[in-house]
Formats: C-alpha cells, structure tokens, sequence
C-alpha cells in the first residue's frame, strides 16, 4: 500500500524584511512552510548568520574563541572588516557591551560614534544591540539611530519598557528594529502589536524572542520559537509573521562547559572543539525552530552551520 | 457646533487668507515667481500643506498654488437666516487658515530676515524663537512618541498678570507639556510675561516663545504635523492618517487667554481638525459634544487655577506617576511579608477595631486629583500597641470609569498595599486588617502614606480607566462608622448587580487566551455565570481587563444567536473558538460536560468527570491529593483534561462555577453531582445552598459522598443508593 505524506495546511507566510544600506539589502522572511519542509513550501531566503563584534575587547572570552580576534579586539572597525573579508561574514552584530552602566558605562554619544564608524566601514547589513538596560539602551540607541541616518541599522533589543522611544527614534530616521522578549510568545506578539501601534512599518521588525545556549534552556526557547513560527504559518497569527533573530553566542560563550580547559575536564573531551560544537548545536536547533538571523561569534562553528544550511536548503531538483 | 463660533472662525479665515493673498501678491511684485520661500533647515517645506496636502512649497508660485486651494476651502460668510450645518465649513474654513498662516510666515521669513532668532533660546534682543527646524524637531518631537512629553499647549495672548501666567506655565511644565506661546492680548504676551517674572523661556525648559502673531500658530500645528511624518511613518499628503495621528498621540489643546478674536477663532478651529480642543478663559460659546476631538471642542470660561486641570481632563491627557511617594521601599518582593507581634507598632481592623476599605467612582467635578485627606490620629500620634478604627475611601473618577470596575480596582488594595516594606495587609471590605511594623514607624511611615500608594497605583495600572485619585483616611471611630455604613450599602448593591448579570441579559461575553503560550488551541469563553476555571477572571474583570488593555488576551465576544440554551452554545461563540483555537476546537456549549466541553489550558481550580456507574458527575479539586471513584487522583486527570483538548467527559472549573445556575446545566445541574472531596464541600456549601434550596432539597450535600464514604465507585454508589440520590432518577449520562 503507497503511503501518504501528510502536508502540513499553511495559511500564512513570514513578512519579507529587507535588511541593509539601500542598493545593498539583503531580504530575510518569505518562509511560506516550517523550516526547511521544502517538500511542502518555500524558503526564499535562506538563514544567514550575523558575526559578533564587540565595542570594546573582551575580557572574558575563553582563549579558545578569543584567538581568532586577538589582533582586532578594541578596533570594531578592524574586527568588522576582519569578519567580513577572512571569515566571510554575511551581516555584522555591533555588540554595545560597553554601555552597560555595570560595565565600563560607555557614554551615549560615544557608543553612537563607534556605530557610525562601523556602519561606515561595512557594507553587509549591521545590527546594533545594547546592553538590556531599558533606560541606558534608550539613550544609547536613540543616539544610534540618529548617527547611523539612511544605514538602515538593525537595532536592538527593543523592550517593553522602551519601545516606544527606541521605536518612535528608528522610524524617523527609517532603521529596523528587533523587538525582543523573555521566551513568551504572547509577550512577542504583544510587543509586535505595540510597535505596530506605533506605526513601525512591516518590513522593519524583527521578533527576537530570546535564546539560551545549549543545555542551558534551550528546549523552552526552541518551544517558543516553533511555536511563533506554528502561529504564523498556520493560525493566521499576522503580528508573529516576522523573521527571527537568534542572539546566543554570548549565550553559549558564557557557560562552564566552553570554558573548562581539556586538563580541568578531561571527560568532556577538547576544549576548543567542546566550544565550537556548543556553538554549532545551539545554531543547527534554532535553525531547526525557525530563526532567520544566527547571531555568531567562533568562525569555525559558522563554517559548520553555513554547510548544514545548505544541506537543508538542497532538494532533489538541485 | 456653536454658530457663533463657526461664524467668526469662518470670518476670520477669510480675513487670513486675504491677508496671505495681499502678501503673496505684493511679495511676488518685489521678488518674482521663482523666489524660494519656506523655513530654514527643514525637509518639510511648509509643513502642514506638505503633511496634509503633500504639495511641497518652495517658491511664491508654489504659494498662489496654495492660495487657491485655501479658496476652495473657504466656505461662504454664515448668513442670518441659514443654521446648520456649520462644522464641516468651520472645520475647512480652519484648514484653510493654517495654510494661509504658513505662507504669511514664510514670507515674513523672507522679508525679514531676523525676525525669528532661530535657536533654541531666545536672544538679548529678540525673545521670538520662530519655526522648529529638523534637528530640533527631531530631538524634541520624539518625545511627543516615547511618552516623555505627551504633548502641548498652544498658548494665544496673555495672562492678567505675570503671576498667574507663570503658574499657569510651571503647571503645565509638572505635567511634562510643552508650552507654545504665540500672539498678545491687549499688547501683552505671555511670552514677555514669563520673562519679566525671571522664569527662563526656550526650548530646554519646553516654554517656547514661537511668534509674536497669531500666525505663529502654524509653527505649533507645523510641528505636529512633522512629527506624524517623522515618527509616525505617515506619508506626506495622508491627511487622514496625519490627523488620527495627532488626536491619538499628540496631547496638544489650545489655551486662548484674554479676548477671542475672529483669527483666534478661525485657529482654534483649524486645531480641532487635529483632536485639539480649546480651553479658554474667558466666556465664549463652548461646544461640548464629543465628535472630532475626544471629548469636548471647546470650553469656556475656566479660572485661571483650575484651567490646567480642566484642558487635561478635556484632552483626556494621562496623569503618569512614576514614583511611589513613600518613606519605605515598595516592591513586590515585600508582598509576602508577615509583621509578628515581637515586631507589631500598631494595627486596626481584622476583628481587632473596627476596619473597612471602600473604592468608588464619582464624577470628574468631585475628585481633586492627588488629594489625600487624613481625619483623626495618624501614626506619629499614637504609642506602641496602640489600635485604632480605619476606614478607607478611594474616590476615583475617569472618563472611561464604570461602576462595574470598582470592585475590581478595590481588590487590589489588597496587594498593592502589601507592597510597602514593613506593612502587612490582609483580607478586603470590612474584613481588612493593618498591621504596622516598627521598623515601618522609625522610618516615619503614615497611614496617610497609604493614600499616596493607592494614587500612584492605580494611576500606574489602571490609567486607561482611571483619571482622577482622591483618598480619604479616617481613624475616628464615627467617621469610620459612617464609611462602613456606606461601604455595607455599596456592597450590597454591587453583589446584587453581579448576581442580577445573567448571560441572558449580557450580548458581550470575553475571551481569555492568557494561557496560550503553554496551551495554544485552549480559550476560555467567560460569561456573567461562567467565571474563567482558573477561579482568578470573571466577566467583570475580563471586561476591565480589556478596557485596560485593548489588545490583550480578553477579547469581547459577541454571543450571536442561541443555538442551544441547555447546552449553552451560541454561534458567535462557536465562530470565535474555532479562529482562536487555530482550528482545533469547532464547538464549545458553556454549560455541559458531555457535549463539546470547554477546552482547558491546566490551570483549573477543580476537574469533574464522570462516574457512569452512579450515572453522577463527581469533582475533585487540585489541594486534595488522595484517590478519587473515578480510580485516577487529581494529578492524572489533570493530564487528560489540560492542553487545549476538547475531552468528553472532563472538564476544567472553578470552584464559584459550581455555585452557578448554569453548572452542568445540560446534565441536570448541581443534582448530578455525586462525590466531592469534604475539603472541597465545606467550602462551597454555603456557596451553593441557595442552589440547593432552589433545587427543593436544603440537605442536598448531605447525598453527595465524599472520601470518607468510599474512594471507589462502588461504595460511593451503595452510599447515593441509600440516600436516594436524584442522579439515580434522572436521564442517562451516555
């Protein structure tokens, strides 16, 4: 007896955002079927991945993942064009982690000078994030939309708490922002609702609906994620038809395991590898959830991702 | 709209626009067609014909373009003998005006250059700033978005005196307002008025001197509209978008002070088109119902002391309160908090003094915002151990306020007051109790401090509702008595008017869709007999919830027709699951247990199913842990009923549910019910007596078994045999 291959009945299609300086954007969204189910829609635009950089050096980057950037971290600019021109990077995340008044509490005006001079510099689309302080992003990204006029920015994490300056600044000076959110699909939707309010227009709004690092909350995220993409696709859900940004390198970055050396835990096998393929789990799961946007730091587990995407984005047609 | 109104704003557009056709004309003889006008560094030329129009003017061609659309636009002068209608000619006759106004200015720009400092502050010898450009606009009209300004005054003339022309800008400067001030009354100013006072004029402290005409208007109605372009993303020449923009964002109005022109007119209703209404002080017509702008278009005669008030509540501008004003922390965190008797200064109610907590709607005219009134001993007059009578009113009044939300703003008294450090509140209305730690009294708290809690909460949470917060503290004994003699009657009525709510009587019933995130096809359909089974929302809090929040996960449903009144099934209701399910759900009936039960997401107080031997329904409710007849515990059924399936046979409910006439209408009601755990019967007793009573059977519950009878279906049915049970007469369950 054949089989039958039950088809999944779409009803809904993700928004096509496009991201990036005029003449050089690059559409994200347009997904009309779960992830990779090419069998049953489209995906347009395939996922693409967006490299860290960060406004200052690191200081607590495990040598494992600081070696690649030893000779830019403290340049941005460097750094950018380093990702950019040796590892192939497709988009740029500008990471503000100075600003955090816990950090060195980088200033406004010079946080947005950094931006402007990255955003000078590279011609892939640029995402600027903050540090979640909802008054200090505030000031600091509002000062970011203004020094970045015309770059269409990517800027981000846009709250509850300050969506409506960061949102309101962004449409007058025309960037795209990424509403971000504590893993709740209602609270995304909400938010989506609110910058909709807001008049942000369709096709410069991103759902970042936060992501943990491998075995560190990652299954609830993923649920969170599927089930935004579930809504969208299937329940006529038009505020979740957005394109998803997945921000977890400094996620994984941050956890025991990346940074125990091979000595310290000789169980858990090679320190760098151990790092690399953390990274590149977490990366192939959000893929797998329906992220648009992998946000990435160690070029070797970027080099494994790229590979799997285009493995799922193969069909027998070629 | 007033004639008289309508007839001198329409005289004074003609006026204007004559103007700005003598000055197009004589500017165009000295300069030529090709002459570029407009205002400096701005890409948004003349603003209001660029916003509403989409025409940009760059030259004194451009402008005879405009002109002639202002003739258009001008209605005829009002006629003795003709009466209505006159707002839309009024409303054109404004639009028109502004227009003109723009031109006037642009070529007042062109002809004399200087006139306008061009800065953000005034200058030692000229104190009139002129147009906004673009990188103020920018700074500034963000802030007309982000909530930071909620908006403007656009001030014409003149107060009587510097004084109270001062008072009246530091007002409005507290409630964040941007002032802009145009034009004079009698040769003065308010402008020059501040000045001479010592108060500083100028963009950093949102007092701008805009213009000494009244044409400098434009420059406010200029940046309104610029900033529906900026921030809104609305297109230039998108009238209606730019418009709906600024009467749902922008909180502008218009405050003429002293005598109201023909021009002045002609402004103010240029402003309405925009949801601005006027607030004047003088005694002019008002037009007072609500139809372009929120509320009302125009109110008159306004003390100077009570003007900024009433142009907020007109404008229906929210009060924010960002802080709690207190001597102690306040926090959620410190809601768990027990004061014990080692650490008790002081406390009333709770059976101890008599205590009684009350909140009610009055009208706007009765409320004076922030006013916290203290009567008898507060706690700097008392000593250790001392207790005392309380008595609490808080008076509330908002445009959008209902009787119907007051028990619900009420019941947060509760937690909000739990949330100061060192204070601990316990139950609701005359069953409240206060205990006071001393921790709290060292650090100088007040039960008057208690006032200013509940005003800036309900401010904070329930601004969408509420406008206006007075609190009244009473801790003398006949006061209080007084409070709850009122407080008793307030009550009464409000049970009686929830339990009067049938859904017969009520169109609208709600969603609740709050548990989606874990439970994505389940909604909760609530109605006036059917409060949600999380036992947390019934249909008055649905209601509020919504109108709090009109975007959130209560959403009003109308019922559409009945399509089974046992059942409880109405296709409206039906039409709106299967949407919010995502299509999992086709039918739901309200009322029963075997036929298209409601959904449940898996927060149900209590779970009921069936138990066909004894053709009774049996519930059991999440505390009780033991084994129940129908062989599974709490916890099991909890996993065949939660999810969002729809589960013949179970069923998720609240325990106020079972006190409804509609529980289990369609299997027979309360008679059905069989077996309730005793912790669950002892609380619901006295809920559902009357049921019982009108079911013709007081002793009803003494039939229904419990664990203590048997946890297996067969005791149970030899005990309901015994007593004769109803169930063992009534219809088949399957």
């Amino acid at each position: 007896m054949a089989i039958e291959i039950p088809n999944a009945a779409y009803s809904g299609k993700i928004k096509e955002v496009p991201l990036g300086q005029e003449g050089k954007t690059i559409t994200f969204g347009g997904e009309t079927c779960y992830p990779f189910h090419l069998f049953e829609g489209a995906m347009p635009h395939p996922p693409k991945i967006a490299m860290e950089v960060y406004d200052r050096a690191p200081e607590e980057w495990p040598d494992t993942v600081m070696e690649p950037f030893a000779d830019v971290a403290g340049d941005p600019v460097a750094w950018a064009n380093k990702c950019i021109d040796s590892y192939g990077a497709e988009m740029i995340m500008l990471q503000l982690a100075s600003i955090d008044p816990n950090a060195q509490n980088t200033s406004a005006d010079e946080a947005a000078a950094i931006a402007k001079k990255v955003s000078d510099a590279v011609d892939v689309p640029l995402i600027v994030w903050g540090c979640t302080n909802v008054d200090k992003d505030t000031e600091v990204l509002k000062a970011v939309c203004e020094a970045c006029e015309g770059k269409n920015v990517i800027i981000g994490p846009v709250q509850e708490g300050n969506y409506r300056a960061i949102g309101a600044t962004a449409i007058g000076y025309k960037h795209t922002v990424v509403a971000s959110t504590p893993i709740d699909i209602n609270l995304a939707k909400q938010l989506n609702i609110l910058l909709g309010n807001l008049n942000v227009p369709d096709d410069k709004l991103l759902i970042d609906p936060t992501t943990g690092a491998l075995g560190y909350g990652l299954e609830y995220c993923y649920s969170v994620m599927e089930r935004i993409r579930m809504a969208a696709l299937t329940q006529e859900d038009e505020r979740l038809q957005f394109p998803i940004l997945a921000n977890f390198a400094k996620e994984v970055w941050k956890t025991k395991e990346v940074k125990l050396s091979s000595a310290e835990a000789p169980l858990l096998g090679d320190q760098k590898k151990r790092g690399i393929l953390m990274e590149a789990m977490t990366a192939q799961c959000v893929l797998l959830a329906g992220a648009d946007i992998l946000v990435m730091r160690h070029p070797e587990a970027i080099s494994l991702v790229k590979e799997a995407i285009k493995d799922l984005m193969t069909t027998e047609e070629g | 709209m007033s004639k008289i109104i309508c007839s001198a704003a329409i005289r004074g557009a003609h006026k204007i626009v004559g103007i700005a056709e003598a000055k197009q004309a004589e500017a165009l003889k000295k300069w030529g067609p090709d002459q570029e006008i407009g205002f400096p560094n701005t890409t948004y030329y003349l603003p209001i014909i660029y916003g509403i129009l989409g025409i940009p003017v760059k030259t004194l061609a451009d402008a005879r373009v405009i002109l002639d659309k202002c003739n258009e636009l001008l209605p005829p002068l009002v006629s003795d003998n003709v009466w209505l209608p006159y707002l839309a000619p009024a409303l054109d006759a404004g639009m028109a005006t502004f227009f003109a106004e723009e031109i006037i200015e642009a070529i007042r720009y062109l002809e004399e250059p200087g006139c306008y400092t061009e800065e953000e502050d005034p200058t030692a010898d000229n104190i009139w700033l002129g147009a906004a450009d673009d990188v103020i606009m920018r700074k500034r009209g963000v802030e007309f978005v982000d909530g930071s300004a909620p908006g403007f005054a656009a001030i014409l003339g003149a107060a009587p005196s510097p004084e109270i022309a001062a008072k009246i800008a530091i007002e409005l400067q507290e409630k964040n307002l941007y002032v802009f001030m145009v034009s004079d009354h009698d040769g003065k100013n308010m402008s020059e008025q501040l000045l001479s006072v010592d108060v500083q004029v100028g963009w950093p402290t949102r007092l701008v001197s805009f213009g000494p005409s009244y044409t400098a208007a434009v420059f406010a109605m200029g940046f309104a509209t610029r900033v529906a372009m900026s921030f809104g993303g609305v297109k230039p020449g998108a009238f209606r978008e730019n418009l709906m923009y600024n009467k749902e964002r922008v909180f502008a109005f218009a405050m003429p002070l002293g005598t109201v022109t023909d021009e002045w007119y002609a402004n103010a209703a240029g402003a309405i088109n925009w949801g601005f209404p006027t607030i004047a002080d003088t005694p002019i017509p008002e037009v007072l119902p609500t139809g372009i702008c929120t509320y009302e278009h125009v109110v008159s005669n306004i003390p100077h002391d009570e003007i900024v008030a009433k142009a907020i509540e007109v404008r229906g501008l929210k009060v924010t309160v960002s802080k709690v004003d207190i001597p102690m922390s306040y926090g959620p965190a410190f809601e768990g908090e027990r004061i014990r008797k080692d650490d008790l200064f002081f406390e009333c109610g709770g059976g101890r003094t008599l205590g009684v907590e009350l909140t009610v709607s009055k009208d706007m005219s009765e409320v004076e915002d922030g006013h916290i009134e203290m009567l008898g001993p507060d706690l700097d007059q008392v000593k250790e151990g001392d207790k005392l009578p309380f008595g609490m009113i808080i008076e509330v009044a908002g445009r959008q306020m209902q009787p119907d939300f007051e028990p619900i703003l009420e019941r947060q008294i509760h937690h909000l007051v739990n949330y100061v450090q060192g204070i601990m509140h316990i139950g609701q209305r005359n069953i409240m109790w206060i205990r006071v730690g001393k921790a709290a009294v060292e650090k100088g708290f007040l039960l008057k401090h208690i006032g200013k809690v509940m005003h800036a909460k309900y401010h904070q949470e329930f601004g969408n509702i509420v406008d206006k917060v007075q609190v009244k503290i009473y801790t003398e004994e006949e006061k209080v008595k007084e409070v709850m003699a009122l407080a008793k009657d307030v009550y009464s009525k409000r049970d009686k008017r929830v339990e009067g709510m049938t859904d017969e009587t009520e169109e609208t019933f709600y969603s609740c869709t709050l548990c989606q995130s874990f439970a994505p096809a389940h909604v909760c359909v609530i109605t006036p007999e059917r409060a949600g089974m999380c036992g947390a929302y019934n249909w008055l809090d649905c209601k509020a919830s919504n109108e709090i929040n009109p975007t959130g996960p209560n959403q009003p449903l109308e019922k559409g027709t009945c399509l089974d009144p046992v059942k409880g099934q109405w296709k409206g209701i039906d039409d709106f699951i299967f949407k919010a399910s995502r299509q999992n759900v086709e039918h739901v009936c309200a009322y029963s247990l075997m036929n298209f039960p409601m959904t449940a997401c898996g927060c149900f107080e209590a779970i009921a199913t069936i138990l066909p031997l004894c053709n009774g329904i049996m519930v059991v409710n999440r505390d009780y842990r033991g084994m129940t007849p129908s062989g599974m515990k709490f916890t099991t059924m909890a996993g065949m009923v939660g999810g969002g399936n729809q589960t013949p046979g179970f069923l998720g409910v609240s325990k106020h549910y079972m006190g409804s006439k509609k529980f289990f209408k369609a299997e027979g009601g309360l008679k059905r019910i069989v077996w309730l755990p005793k912790m669950l019967k002892e609380e619901i007793a006295e809920h559902v007596k009357p049921i019982c009573e009108e079911m013709g059977m007081p002793d009803f519950f003494d039939m229904v078994a419990d664990e203590t009878v048997g946890e297996t279906e067969e005791e149970v049915f030899a005990f309901l045999e015994a007593k004769g049970h109803p169930a063992f007469t009534m219809d088949p369950l399957m």
